[in-house]
């Protein structure tokens, strides 16, 4: 029951940021391609800017490991 | 919440705010309007060549030379732009962006219904259009196509969305002037452009209220011309646009009343732009002064509100404003120095 509960927290932890991170992106995105059609040479700065919200994921992702390793072990 | 009708309704802020920030950077600043003054016409035109006008100079090259290969290039390139923009939005977005540029939509069908009552032949006509709004130079050419005047205005209507009263129309069939039908559409298109605008967020309030002053400074630059030619009271409230911010029917009707340009000054007073025209008022009396004031002011009021909701219509309409005056600043440059008006007089023509 427990070890249940654990991995729908880190279910949780990685699909909700998931989400955020798609949120945010969709205006981030829908940004630096605009800003590239007009100057194709934005493309790097708009790569950087694109994957920023990524790191929410990757928040996630550790406090899905830790759950699931450090909780559930 | 990812549905695509919601997507629809509102429109996509981001992607086109992020090109006509792109499109402003390139825009031409003060000091380049200095330049240009002191260059020739041939040098002018090679000028903007090189900077952001390349593809309608090169086109236009052949055809056109001196102060008409400006002012072609210039339009058409603000018209490639603005349309390039509204296809672009979509939306609630776009629905304000054509709303917006309906006035070129406006012009045009003047320059056709115009052109026709006059004789001049297609090809002369189509060289004045400038497909910056909802009708392309497709559409704008199969206007000019049709027959009949009647046939023009009941196309218009149709393309456009507009219902001509019949009485206009039949008052034109008889003297042939176009100037109601021509008032009509302008009303008509500020109404329209009011409607279209949501006033339920801060920056669709901020581009009505953007709006209405223009409507205000167009009532007024009305009413100081007619001024001019000695036309007072009721004949002048015909011409009236309503929905302006500060000055309404009454004002309005008190300015009309007025015998004289000074006389009028006193009731301009409250205005916000009275600052920028009382110079103007005061001293030298002339219109054009005035009307270069009201327009600095109006840019001045679009520069107050740009940077402050990103991911709205401001920023767009901003550009828009700030195209349209470079184009109208590069040909008050070119146009001044083809008939040798003094570099002072063309500088305090500008708006910048």
């Amino acid at each position: 029951m427990e070890l249940g509960l654990i991995a729908i927290g880190a279910g949780l932890a990685v699909g909700l940021t998931g989400i955020g991170a798609g949120w945010a992106e969709k205006d981030v995105g829908a940004a630096a391609v605009g800003a590239m059609t007009e100057d194709a040479s934005l493309f790097g700065k708009g790569m950087i800017l694109m994957v920023l919200p990524e790191t929410i994921v990757i928040f996630g992702l550790v406090v899905a490991i830790l759950a699931v390793f450090v909780l559930g072990a | 919440m990812f549905g695509r009708k919601g997507k629809e309704k509102k429109g996509n802020y981001a992607y086109a705010v992020a090109r006509v920030k792109a499109k402003k950077a390139q825009l031409m600043g003060e000091d380049t309007y200095s330049k240009m003054m002191l260059m020739s016409l041939p040098e002018i035109s090679r000028f903007i060549g090189e900077s952001g006008y390349q593809k309608e100079i090169a086109a236009l090259a052949g055809r056109y030379e001196g102060v008409d290969l400006i002012e072609h290039a210039t339009y058409s390139n603000m018209a490639n732009y603005f349309r390039g923009i509204l296809e672009a939005t979509t939306g609630e977005l776009h629905d304000m962006l054509a709303s917006y540029l309906e006035k070129w939509d406006i012009w045009n069908f003047k320059v056709v219904l115009r052109g026709r009552s006059f004789g001049m032949n297609a090809e002369d006509i189509k060289e004045d259009l400038v497909p910056a709004g909802k009708l392309d130079q497709q559409a704008l050419e199969k206007l000019l196509s049709l027959e009949s005047e009647e046939d023009i205005i009941a196309a218009y209507g149709k393309a456009a969305g507009v219902v001509f009263p019949a009485d206009l129309i039949s008052a034109y069939k008889e003297s042939g002037n176009p100037s109601e039908l021509e008032d009509f559409l302008e009303k008509d298109h500020y109404d329209t452009l009011l409607r279209s605008i949501d006033p339920s967020s801060r920056p669709t309030r901020l581009f009505q209220d953007y709006i209405r002053k223009e409507i205000d400074i167009k009532n007024v630059e009305t009413i100081l011309k007619l001024k001019a030619e000695g036309i007072h009271g009721e004949e002048v409230m015909k011409y009236i646009i309503p929905g302006g911010k500060q000055i309404d029917k009454k004002l309005a009707t008190q300015l009309a009343n007025a015998e004289t340009l000074s006389a009028a000054a006193n009731d301009l007073a409250p205005l916000d732009f009275y600052d920028d025209i009382k110079e103007a008022l005061d001293e030298t009396n002339s219109l054009r002064g005035i009307v270069a004031g009201m327009k600095k002011y109006h840019i001045r009021q679009a520069k107050t509100f740009s940077h402050l909701y990103p991911l709205s219509v401001i920023p767009i309409v901003d550009f828009m404003i700030h195209k349209e005056n470079e184009v109208n600043n590069i040909r008050i440059i070119a146009r001044g120095l083809n008939s040798g008006l003094d570099l002072d007089v063309i500088k305090e023509l500008l708006v910048i």
